[in-house]
């Protein structure tokens, strides 16, 4: 028997009708299924699938303690308390809680902020602790959130503060080693990208998950070590308030490796409250940052080089007359009454300009400051010391300083004459620091570094690279000669200062300040440069001390403060006496 | 339209196309299954490997829940390792140290010998 349906029955129309609809639904499905499936699929990928940040953690930064890194910045997760005013059932409990919890991280006026009501985002609070936090969870407010963020902590305060820099609020390092090493220290966030469930749960379906885990920044080791920081800094802030100037300066390196132990500036700040500083020139560390006329701390790089070049021997003799010509100009000595045929001895240690003239004169013919007299002190000074350059410390914001070279118009007789006690040429005393650890060494450059390693998670040190340095800067002769010159120019003077038995120099430096392009008398700065050691120099100390309008001198201002740190850095370091 | 059963096509086959090996006897099921039957088999075994599908499924994701949680309480410890350090640190800093009681109670050597 076969089966038909009857011509225009209304079973043959209804089936015709459920035909088309198929077609119609067939149609429809292969439109959004075919055609417009990377669209649906783009839009649901979109709604299923989140992308969540792994935020990689800032490197710590740690000094030296001894041979042992200690922590000097770390990290700390603090909390941002939010509200939702809309959400807020109980404002009176809400108000009662949080400022019985955490009174002190309240914003002000948060009943205000919270009876916000036409707002969902009212923050009240902020850098709560993890148990500050914990506590408000537990009381279950309504409309109370918290945000995770992480902040730098300073377990030593305010320690090195223009050498550590700190992170703003982008999470960005500003000054110091966290600026120049930003790179380094702030590591690479991981990407976590997963279907998620309706509370954000990732969940491990789907074929677009990419699981890149963060990598964490470097931890890094300062050269600084904290005990002689802190002591640097406690003997710069005694030695301000002896002679009542306003700002210092303290640098201690190693000489034998250009490695910095300490940075002292004031004023300084903490960087834990860096938002409360009003003069952001606390932010800057000078030591690197402001060139100056370093004034008589340059006599002895004067006399190095004469040494080195075979012009003076330490018992070398001039006739001093507390005055000599430069051309058109009189240059005269500070210290007067030294008249006669002296030694170069005498002229280093009574710190005499009339003596590093005839230096640059003997560099040349003799009785000029010839063109190549200048170029052999541009030759020393600016190629073998380093001056008028960066030295590429790890810290940011370092300057050049200048000097000018002998064949610039500038470049005369008159400038070279002046540079050889220390006017004419702006240098910072990182410059003159890490040079002058050269001319007692040895005659090795070290250029200068605060970069000790870097830390791994177990807390082991793991050495940097050693920087580059110049052997032959002067000859080893020529070094061991102006050692001794430096040692007998402070023992002359100051011997009953320093513990007996130890090798200790300096050199005393008052330089002039210029104000409205001319030197003025009424402001100077006071400098001493100086070393001290046992069988070998061991440490190199420079002092700078200044006001404005104070006649701050070398030998009375800063060095008592060198004098301080020099006898507590022989205990320190453990140096036994010769002999 | 006619249909050879299995036994007359395998005998034919032995007739005309024998070869070593070759099975020669075959099984032929007295339990005869119509198009229905097996349409209902077919729909039986896919919802069947459905739902294995669905349970491992469901249980990878309880999985990952438990995963979460552990990843939270990672977090949370790893936290207040954190915090703790910087008590420590806190807690060792020089300023803490000098003005430790251990500390006031020092006093400076009056004379000191060294060894040669």
């Amino acid at each position: 028997m076969q089966l038909s349906f009857q011509k225009g029955s209304r079973s043959l129309i209804l089936g015709g009708l459920l035909l088309v609809m198929m077609a119609i639904f067939v149609a429809r499905l292969f439109y959004l299924q075919i055609i417009k499936h990377d669209d649906y699929v783009a839009q649901a990928a979109a709604e299923q699938v989140k992308p969540l940040t792994i935020p990689a953690k800032r490197g710590l930064i740690y000094a030296m303690d001894g041979e042992q890194p200690v922590q000097l910045v770390m990290n700390q997760t603090v909390y941002t308390m939010f509200v939702d005013p809309q959400t807020v059932t109980n404002p009176t409990k809400v108000m009662d809680v949080v400022r019985r919890v955490a009174g002190g991280n309240l914003r002000p006026n948060i009943d205000k902020l919270i009876a916000k009501k036409d707002t969902r985002y009212q923050i009240i609070g902020t850098k709560l602790t993890r148990q500050q936090a914990e506590l408000i969870k537990k009381e279950e407010l309504k409309g109370v959130g918290f945000q995770e963020m992480s902040q730098r902590v300073y377990p030593e305060g305010g320690l090195a503060a223009q050498t550590l820099g700190f992170v703003n609020a982008e999470g960005n390092g500003q000054y110091g080693i966290e600026e120049a090493l930003n790179d380094r220290l702030v590591g690479h966030d991981g990407l976590l990208k997963s279907v998620t469930d309706i509370s954000g749960v990732p969940l491990t379906i789907g074929n677009q998950n990419i699981n890149k885990p963060a990598k964490n920044g470097e931890n890094i080791a300062l050269t600084i070590d904290r005990n002689v920081q802190a002591y640097a800094e406690k003997a710069l802030a005694a030695g301000l308030q002896r002679s009542h100037a306003t700002h210092g300066s303290v640098i201690v390196m190693d000489p034998q490796s250009g490695k910095v132990m300490a940075m002292a500036n004031l004023p300084s700040y903490n960087p834990a409250e860096y938002t409360k500083v009003e003069d952001a020139s606390a932010f800057n560390n000078p030591v690197i940052t402001k060139p100056y006329e370093p004034g008589s701390d340059i006599k002895t790089f004067t006399v190095a080089t004469g040494l080195d070049r075979g012009a003076i021997q330490p018992d070398s003799t001039y006739v001093n007359t507390d005055s000599i010509k430069v051309e058109d100009r009189t240059i005269t000595n500070a210290t007067k009454g030294q008249t006669g045929t002296i030694t170069m001895q005498t002229a280093l240690n009574y710190s005499l300009n009339t003596g590093m003239v005839t230096v640059a004169q003997r560099l040349g013919d003799g009785k000029n400051i010839t063109l190549d007299a200048r170029r052999t002190i541009y030759d020393y000074f600016h190629n073998r010391f380093a001056f008028g350059q960066k030295t590429g410390i790890e810290l940011a914001g370092e300057q050049p300083g200048i000097i000018i070279s002998p064949d610039d118009q500038e470049g005369n007789a008159v400038r070279y004459s002046n540079m050889t006690f220390g006017q004419g040429m702006d240098l910072t005393m990182i410059q003159v620091a890490s040079a002058f650890g050269a001319l007692i060494n040895g005659g090795t450059y070290y250029s200068p570094t605060v970069v000790a390693g870097t830390v791994d998670t177990n807390g082991t040190l793991k050495p940097a690279s050693p920087k580059p340095s110049r052997s032959g800067v002067i000859s080893a002769e020529s070094s061991a000669k102006l050692h001794e010159m430096v040692h007998t120019a402070r023992a002359t003077f100051y011997a009953k200062n320093d513990k007996p038995g130890y090798d200790v120099g300096g050199k005393t430096g008052t330089s002039q300040t210029i104000e409205n392009g001319k030197y003025v008398d009424n402001q100077t700065i006071g400098t001493y440069l100086g070393y001290g050691g046992d069988s070998a120099p061991r440490y190199v100390i420079m002092v700078e001390v200044s006001g404005k309008g104070l006649n701050l001198q070398g030998n009375k201002d800063a060095m008592p403060i060198f004098t301080d740190i020099s006898n507590w850095m022989i205990d320190y370091l453990k140096l036994q006496p010769r002999g | 339209m006619s249909y050879q059963t299995t036994s007359q096509f395998y005998s034919s086959r032995r007739q005309t196309n024998w070869n070593r090996n070759q099975n020669t006897v075959a099984f032929v099921s007295s339990v005869k299954l119509g198009p229905v039957a097996h349409t209902v088999l077919i729909a039986l075994m896919i919802t069947v490997l459905g739902l294995v599908y669905l349970t491992q499924a469901t249980r990878a994701t309880g999985y990952d829940y438990e995963a979460q949680k552990i990843d939270s309480q990672i977090a949370e410890l790893s936290t207040k390792k954190g915090d703790l350090e910087v008590e420590n640190a806190r807690l060792t800093a020089l300023e803490n140290v000098q003005n430790s009681n251990v500390a006031k109670a020092m006093t400076t050597p009056a004379a000191t010998d060294y060894v040669r």
